[in-house]
């Protein structure tokens, strides 16, 4: 017997028939096997990610909100002291950098630009972003194509530009996990195929997807947008970056840093609103806004967290308009004219406060409030040849998340939930 | 603290399950295979997956990525078959159903004829590393380097082990021929 027929003998006597096992659905079985897995959790936990805080330690953090208030009195009577200022910042102010995953992108000459949270039903979710050089503004994109043969985009700013900044966002695990997310990234297609690495962050692992875009002319040499993901404190946290290569992607992960309070708001640019000043921010935006007789600053929701003006600004004008809308469809019910001509001379004048002139350079909330203004007269809101409901319209204000609910249905359900009913 | 062990710890637990289930998917029917090769009873075969795969969650920071782990899970599955006999039984979710499957889906695996029979019996009288150093060269088609690393011996030692395992079997084979030839 030479080699080769023993090779064959051998071959023929495999007792595995492998189309046999063609049939079987190891898939479907996944579920048994991480339910088995699930049983041994207990003992395999894995030590939570160790935070580093600069400067002080959890405990002495705890302390330190407890007493921030009195500090920020005495603070106060002393008018500050001599020298450099006592940094000390409200117990609310506190809060809502906690309610932040406290991280800040450490490299040379880096900043933060920008701060935005907001709340959902499973939590706070928020977005920073860093950027070093001069201030970059959002771009506005074209995207052209289609899924089939591939989107373009046009208007990016050039890579330059774009890798002078970092998007750090965070949504609360509750609402998706990680490995959800990571499932999700690698059913998305890339022109080139999909490439995925590991890299360290913080202390932990992060995933990183290192082609997430999903338009064909993105990227090349030295013009690369890389997305990381990891979990960290019941927080998905995801870095987009603009980066030449993967080592720029591992520097900027590298630069992330977890900090104190403290640090974490001394770090925060003055375009932030602080918690400390919404009630000022509030008084300056209402300035030029004819304010109904149901009104007052206190109407205007302060959600306690980092917010930018336009976010601040859209709760403000926001609010006011909501109101004058109440009022009006509360008019059109009854048939009192004299009310429903006042909120829509009020409602005219909304293309001159100032606040929504400030916002327009940012986003679309003045330009749909403008348009439901613009309707009040005629009564209906046109769309497509359509005449629809203006209030069902107007509740995209967010009027009903006010606690100004402005369709009869949707006041309905608010006296259900036995929420007290607006002061109309 | 293995350096392996250092990564595992960082690592977040979701991003464990996502390598796990991937290491499942591209393994399972690889591990399932080997032990399928090993026992008599297929049953037995699932458990062993089962308990492979367990061992593979355990241990996730020393799994090597790429086709490292293939190797890896084989070396952990032949100590798992080892512990078969003598361990106490635990039947796992995924062994119940891994059974229950192999029950249903494959027909009875008829017993070998002929030269199969004569060359299992002839592996059968292989001594424990020789046998499964061929085996894992022939069925699970590994280089000797492969199979080397799942028995934890140098590529050296495997390839004269082999030389030798070939060399026995074939003499084991031809002596069968001979006996048949003169009955």
């Amino acid at each position: 017997m030479n080699a080769r027929e023993m090779r064959r003998a051998l071959a023929a006597a495999d007792p595995v028939g492998r189309e046999r096992l063609d049939g079987l659905d190891f898939e479907a079985m996944e579920a048994d096997l991480l339910a088995d897995v699930d049983g041994e959790r207990e003992a395999l936990e894995v030590e939570p990610a160790r935070t580093r805080l600069v400067g002080r330690s959890r405990l002495a953090l705890g302390i330190g909100v407890a007493s921030v208030a009195a500090l920020v009195v005495v603070f106060l009577i002393l008018g500050g002291g001599s020298g450099e200022p006592t940094k000390a910042y409200n117990a609310d102010l506190v809060r809502f950098a906690e309610s932040t995953p406290l991280l800040l992108l450490e490299g040379p000459g880096w900043r933060v630009q920008d701060v935005t949270e907001s709340r959902s039903r499973e939590g706070t979710e928020g977005q920073m972003e860093f950027v070093t050089g001069k201030p970059i503004p959002y771009e506005t994109l074209q995207i052209t194509g289609n899924e089939a043969e591939g989107e373009r985009v046009e208007g990016l700013a050039p890579a330059a530009v774009r890798q002078r900044r970092v998007e750090l966002r965070w949504r609360p695990e509750a609402a998706e996990s990680l490995a959800e997310v990571i499932a999700n990234r690698r059913e998305y297609i890339h022109p080139h195929g999909k490439h995925f690495v590991r890299l360290p962050v913080l202390d932990t692992t992060a995933f990183v997807d290192t082609r997430p875009e999903v338009f064909v002319n993105q990227g090349g040499p030295g013009d690369r947008e890389m997305l990381a993901l990891w979990s960290e404190a019941g927080y998905v946290l995801e870095m987009h970056a603009a980066v030449a290569d993967l080592a720029g992607m591992e520097e900027r992960l590298d630069w992330l840093t977890k900090v104190d309070s403290t640090t974490w708001l001394d770090a925060m640019p003055a375009k932030v609103v602080k918690a400390a000043d919404h009630r000022a921010a509030v008084a300056g935006m209402l300035r030029g806004i004819p304010l109904p007789r149901t009104f007052a600053p206190s109407r205007v929701p302060d959600e306690g967290l980092t917010t930018n003006r336009y976010q601040v600004g859209a709760n403000v004008a926001g609010t006011v308009a909501c109101l004058w809308l109440r009022q009006w469809g509360e008019a059109q019910r009854t048939g009192d004219t004299a009310a429903a001509a006042e909120a829509v001379r009020a409602m005219a004048t909304a293309r001159h406060w100032p606040i929504l002139r400030e916002m327009s350079r940012d986003g679309a909330y003045p330009q749909v409030l403008w348009e439901i203004a613009a309707a009040m007269p005629q009564g209906y809101f046109g769309w497509d040849g359509h005449h629809r409901d203006l209030l069902a319209h107007a509740e995209g204000l967010g009027c009903a998340r006010f606690g100004l609910p402005l369709v009869p249905a949707k006041m309905k359900h608010q006296r259900e939930r036995g929420v007290p009913p607006p002061p109309d | 603290m293995a350096p392996g062990q250092v990564e595992m710890d960082a690592l977040g637990q979701e991003l464990a399950q996502v390598r796990f289930t991937k290491l499942y998917r591209e393994q399972g029917r690889a591990i399932l295979e080997y032990s399928l090769r090993r026992v008599e009873d297929p049953e037995d075969a699932a458990d062993v997956v089962a308990e492979t795969f367990l061992v593979a969650w355990r241990r996730l920071g020393e799994v090597p990525i790429g086709d490292g782990a293939r190797l890896w899970l084989y070396g952990v599955a032949r100590l798992v078959l080892a512990n078969l006999a003598r361990a106490e039984r635990r039947r796992t979710r995924l062994g119940r159903r891994l059974a229950e499957t192999l029950r249903t889906e494959l027909t009875a695996q008829p017993a070998p004829q002929g030269e199969a029979a004569e060359v299992l019996r002839a592996i059968g009288l292989l001594g424990e590393e020789d046998r499964e150093l061929l085996l894992l060269v022939t069925w699970e088609e590994l280089s000797p380097s492969q199979a080397a690393r799942v028995l934890g011996i140098s590529a050296l030692a495997a390839r004269s082990r082999l030389h030798r395992a070939r060399r026995r079997l074939r003499q084991a084979l031809e002596e069968r021929e001979t006996e048949g030839g003169e009955r």
